[in-house]
């Protein structure tokens, strides 16, 4: 559904600096899939994300969706199909706003904002069911602001508001990585249960090499703008997370770490 | 007694007419974060719009909607020059407010029927008695103007638009379309999520915060009497103290809405001014009380904020 074809991306480019993060870089994403992909700092993850988001643009090369040349399309517009939650807790919601009026917004995405009432009382229930599922009593506070929510509630806010209407892809960068080991796990398990539900095609930046074993049905390792490892199926199943960190240390030694 | 009702008239008339670029800095300031500077050249480009419909004999009422509408495009002029070309806030509104001092003379003078070449004699617009003003038509004209010494029909007038334009925010902010708005000051990102350009909520608001300025301006004609080319200086000063001596006393005052807080803002700021006047301070020191009372607004609501700040934490 995603294809991404001899992306070229530099950064501090004309400068002494300059800086050749992907060179002739191609990645498929199926539809259906969860992916996870791991690496080291600097490797290309969050930039891969940002290329397919459209926070920045490559340097050469096309990006394809479904079919269509999305490589010029604007961020926003492409929001209209791509879901994303960051790794702050903050990026997600509005803290001025209550978690009400957050869902309001996010369940008129992709319509006319126009001068009706912002906040429609029939959908309140669905609202509280849609936020109950995640298991931390948002659905008795829903006239709270979002800022007076702790790190995990909002992030577990803002996984709900990226997928309240019907996207074809979402984007999960780092989004447990700001929360501790307890909030992190939940939050987790929650994105794993919404995305089986909807059956929503995923992509998944992590850190934790546990997350990225456990969960998805393909597993990515980027190193150096490229990607060394790509694994799904039945050997994704079997996967261990001593597998991974092998990967890691073999990487290591090429550099002469 | 009657001087101290002489100083009251001054003050509510003052609050009420003020208190409308108070609401449109609470969007422009308070919800987007935007000092917008344009509001000096857009009070006067509404009272020009105003006083040369007016004196031409249109209705004072739509005079005003077209001195909004005035406001309003400049201003998306300032929100367009920093959303597109990407200049910064303040610049924008100085790039703004100083061709509007051309664009106001020239329209003055050429509404006028003046001659640009000559010595700009008619630079001002006479808005006096015989000028069927807001004050001076149906339904105003049912209240008196003089009762022990204030005048009941220019600050109910007031009043009263003001109120209406206070209705207007709030309905407005509880719309899809206000909500958008909060949310582009709040959260950019989250608008961009949400696959909406929050470039274009941020240009709707800077249009709509120099409308109200536009509109303020249009009664500040009707106040005066007369529109002089110098009608917008300390405009900034005065709307963004109002606004933030408003949300600073009555912040933590529950159910209140900002808008109410803004209008209680702008009297509570007249008054100090007033105050002052009424000790016998001469005319020409009130620019220095006005920047010296918006200095201490400001130094309060720090104060204030961190007060808060340390009780939470």
């Amino acid at each position: 559904m995603l294809e991404l074809k001899n992306i070229k991306k530099y950064f501090n480019a004309g400068t002494v600096d300059q800086v050749t993060l992907f060179d002739n870089f191609d990645f498929t994403v199926n539809s259906g899939e969860f992916i996870s992909v791991i690496g080291s700092n600097g490797s290309g993850k969050t930039t891969l994300l940002n290329l397919i988001c459209g926070s920045i643009a490559p340097d050469a090369g096309n990006i394809i969706f479904e079919g269509k040349d999305i490589t010029l399309l604007d961020e926003y517009r492409r929001a209209k199909f791509i879901g994303r939650v960051y790794q702050d807790p903050k990026m997600g919601t509005c803290p001025d706003l209550t978690i009400i009026e957050n869902m309001a917004l996010a369940d008129n995405k992709g319509k006319n904002f126009g001068l009706s009432p912002a906040v429609n009382k029939k959908r309140i229930e669905y609202y509280k069911e849609l936020t109950s599922q995640c298991g931390m009593g948002l659905e008795n506070r829903m006239n709270v602001k979002v800022g007076a929510l702790s790190g995990g509630q909002r992030q577990a806010l803002a996984l709900v508001i990226a997928q309240m209407t019907d996207i074809k892809l979402l984007i999960l960068d780092e989004h447990t990585a700001a929360l501790d080991p307890k909030t992190s796990e939940n939050i987790m398990k929650l994105t794993d249960k919404m995305i089986r539900e909807k059956g929503i095609t995923t992509l998944m930046v992590t850190h934790n090499l546990r997350f990225a074993v456990e969960y998805g049905s393909r597993l990515i390792m980027m190193h150096e703008g490229k990607c060394i490892t790509d694994i799904s199926g039945k050997e994704k199943e079997k996967l261990s997370i001593d597998d991974l960190l092998g990967k890691f240390y073999e990487i290591s030694i090429e550099k002469g770490n | 007694m009657l001087e101290f009702l002489g100083s009251l008239d001054v003050i509510l008339q003052d609050g009420f007419m003020y208190a409308i670029i108070a609401m449109g800095y609470y969007i422009s300031y308070t919800i987007l974060d935007f000092p917008d500077l344009t509001v000096e050249g857009t009070v006067l480009s509404g009272g020009v719009a105003f006083g040369l419909l007016v004196t031409a004999g249109v209705n004072p009422w739509l005079a005003m909607i077209a001195a909004f509408l005035v406001g309003f495009i400049f201003g998306a002029i300032t929100g367009i020059l920093h959303v597109k070309l990407k200049i910064r806030p303040l610049l924008c509104g100085i790039l703004v407010s100083t061709a509007l001092i051309s664009v106001n003379l020239i329209t003055t003078v050429v509404g006028m029927g003046g001659n640009l070449a000559g010595d700009g004699a008619l630079s001002t617009i006479d808005v006096g008695r015989s000028v069927p003003t807001l004050i001076r038509t149906f339904p105003a004209t049912l209240l008196p103007t003089d009762f022990f010494g204030i005048n009941p029909r220019k600050i109910i007038s007031f009043f009263i638009i003001a109120v209406i334009f206070k209705i207007i925010l709030d309905v407005y902010l509880k719309t899809k379309n206000g909500l958008l708005l909060r949310a582009a000051g709040n959260n950019p990102q989250f608008v961009t999520m949400l696959a909406k350009n929050e470039g274009r909520s941020k240009i709707l608001g800077l249009a709509i915060g120099n409308g109200y300025a536009a509109v303020s301006g249009a009664l500040i004609a009707q106040s005066r009497g007369n529109i002089n080319q110098g009608m917008g200086i300390g405009m900034i000063v005065i709307g963004l103290a109002s606004l933030i001596i408003g949300l600073s006393v009555f912040g933590r005052v529950r159910f209140m809405k900002p808008t109410t807080m803004v209008i209680l803002g702008s009297i509570i700021y007249q008054a100090c001014l007033g105050f002052a006047t009424f000790l016998g301070v001469p005319s020409a020191y009130n620019k220095i009380i006005m920047a010296v009372l918006f200095t201490l607004a400001l130094v309060l609501s720090g104060k204030l904020k961190t007060k808060r700040g340390k009780i939470n934490a």
